[in-house]
């Protein structure tokens, strides 16, 4: 049925990508493990050292490596905030907060590429009379794309953070404490992101088409409140914007609790992406 | 239940200013071998995508076994079995595996009859669609349909890409397998001879409307070519006028019953009579499509005609 279909097409891409995220998430712990004890080094190093003017200089050019990193992986966050960990707990939030926002761009990336092999792309292909003329509700076959398209794009993204987890508590015993809560806010950000590439491939009806259309709206997203700001002084989209990505701004969040409205705004985003398709698919006509 | 398979009723589709199904009146008997017929873009293919639901008609109604198309449309498809036109399916998926994905959809599904006709039809069946040629696609598209356990085929375009060997256990297959345990087959076509060869009702139709719908035994015993000669053609009305063919001084006349009657019309009105003709499938529908064809040299009407 549409269900083993719908697997069949995805499943070498989603094990190859749940292999990439779970090296890359070991690979992360590594580099928690090794920051952390090069920033126990130079607290040490700060504290025999008087006055500490060079070692604050050497200290502020490693920890702002970890911002580059941030900023290059990051695909919505124009700016960056600025802080200093001062211990070691804190750390720990820091770089986790950090793992989950350059999280972000791998589960952007997942979820576009993810959303273009669903029934969109079978206009493309010459094989939607065959799909359509299946005994079945034109909607199912969305929800059924939905839930396999998501499912996987949970288990991608979790497998990019969840290995970080033991190198956590190798550093302290808090391990990944309260910010665990930042995960579902990435799943779903994730799900309204899929929604939306599942979306424009329908609509395009070619997976190329509607992964150029989504990507255009994700930028046009990220991109127009600042140009706005920049342009015509106009804040208000930019106040929303920076709302909407609060569960994945690096700073603002390690010490805050659960973002329950930005969350809600991507589930009622992925919500309103499905219905779209669902709408779509019903008056579409092949 | 009701005794058509499809019944249409005024059936219309169009595509901005394009007609494209134009009033379509349909009657397919349950249980016959119905033959679709009609130049290219005369609204065959847009009909039976109408019918099952992958356009929405404009106007008019129509009923496939019995179930609205509007508001029915998962019980029609679960009773019908449906060969598009394009012949294409996942390329990624071998027959097998396409027989893997079918097999849910439909309750009746016969994997007997599955391996009875992948061994008939020569089907490679563990080869991905993708590689095969457009003869094995269409007999992959074939045995998916075949198998379903439906009551209704709607079959477009049937033989593209087809040997004939394999068109011809194709039409055998239709008729001792399907059409004797009660399924309806209706074939979208231009090949007239394929349609001669099996079916009982034929429909022609022509900027998307019906021309003729007829039983295939009733153009055999009472259609006729007339073929007449006069200096002025005299102006003929008749309900069995069929078409008419003018070249120069000779006219020929298709009419659908009693031929004698009218060929009696036509010398009463000075016209000379020169031979009265039993016509085929193709003659018919030539007849009633075909336009005044200019010759090579440019001259009306002085191709020789079929009719």
């Amino acid at each position: 049925m549409y269900l083993w279909k719908a697997w069949h097409d995805c499943r070498a891409r989603v094990a190859l990508y749940i292999l990439a995220a779970v090296s890359i998430g070991v690979l992360s712990g590594l580099e928690v493990v090794s920051s952390a004890n090069f920033h126990a080094f130079l607290m040490a190093y700060m504290a025999f050292q008087r006055p500490a003017g060079v070692s604050l200089a050497v200290f502020n050019h490693y920890f702002n490596s970890d911002f580059y990193m941030y900023i290059t992986f990051s695909a919505l966050r124009g700016f960056v905030g600025y802080g200093r960990p001062l211990d070691i707990a804190t750390f720990v939030a820091g770089d986790w907060a950090f793992l989950v926002a350059y999280g972000l761009t791998p589960a952007l990336l997942v979820s576009l590429t993810l959303g273009t092999t669903t029934i969109g792309r079978e206009y493309d292909a010459g094989t939607m009379n065959f799909v359509l003329t299946r005994p079945a509700s034109r909607r199912t076959f969305i929800f059924t794309d939905w839930t396999v398209g998501v499912t996987s794009m949970v288990i991608i993204v979790s497998g990019l953070v969840f290995p970080v987890f033991p190198f956590l508590y190798v550093i302290h015993a808090k391990g990944p404490g309260n910010v665990l809560g930042s995960l579902p806010g990435l799943w779903v950000l994730g799900a309204a992101v899929y929604g939306l590439s599942q979306f424009t491939t329908l609509v395009a009806g070619s997976a190329p088409k509607g992964l150029i259309l989504s990507l255009a709206a994700v930028f046009t997203y990220s991109l127009l409140p600042v140009a706005l700001h920049e342009w015509w002084h106009t804040d208000a989209l930019l106040r929303l914007t920076d709302w909407t990505l609060r569960p994945f701004d690096y700073w603002a969040w390690p010490l805050s609790p659960f973002d329950w409205g930005a969350t809600a705004f991507w589930l009622a985003a992925a919500a309103v992406f499905l219905g779209l398709s669902v709408l779509w698919i019903r008056f579409r006509e092949v | 239940m009701n005794d058509l398979a499809i019944h249409t009723q005024g059936l219309a589709k169009f595509f901005g200013k394009t007609r494209a199904v134009d009033g379509l009146d349909l009657k397919v008997p349950r249980g016959s071998v119905y033959g679709f017929l009609g130049r290219n873009g005369a609204g065959k293919t847009t009909t039976v995508k109408t019918l099952l639901g992958l356009l929405r008609p404009t106007g008019g109604s129509a009923q496939v076994l019995g179930y609205d198309i509007r508001r029915e449309l998962v019980a029609i498809l679960e009773h019908t079995g449906f060969v598009p036109e394009n012949k294409t399916l996942f390329g990624t998926l071998t027959p097998a595996q396409l027989v893997h994905f079918n097999r849910g959809y439909f309750p009746k599904w016969s994997g007997k009859l599955v391996e009875r006709y992948a061994e008939l039809f020569e089907i490679p069946m563990q080869t991905p669609f993708a590689k095969l040629s457009l003869g094995n696609k269409t007999k992959v598209c074939h045995l998916l349909a075949l198998c379903q356990g439906a009551d209704l085929l709607i079959l477009d375009e049937p033989s593209i890409g087809l040997d004939p060997v394999i068109t011809d256990l194709l039409l055998r297959v239709l008729v001792e397998d399907q059409v004797s345990e009660g399924t309806t087959v209706f074939l979208s076509s231009h090949q007239l001879v394929e349609v001669e060869r099996i079916a009982d009702w034929v429909g022609i139709i022509e900027k998307g409307k019906i021309l003729l719908e007829t039983r295939l035994e009733d153009i055999r015993q009472n259609y006729r070519l007339i073929r007449a000669a006069a200096d002025t053609a005299p102006v003929i009305s008749s309900p069995d006028l069929v078409a008419v063919q003018s070249s120069e001084n000779f006219r020929s006349y298709l009419v659908s019953r009693q031929a004698e009657d009218f060929a009696a019309m036509l010398r009463a009105k000075g016209m000379t009579i020169l031979e009265i003709l039993p016509v085929s499938l193709e003659e018919v529908f030539l007849g009633l499509t075909r336009k005044e064809a200019p010759c090579i040299s440019g001259k009306p009407g002085t191709i020789a005609a079929l009719v």
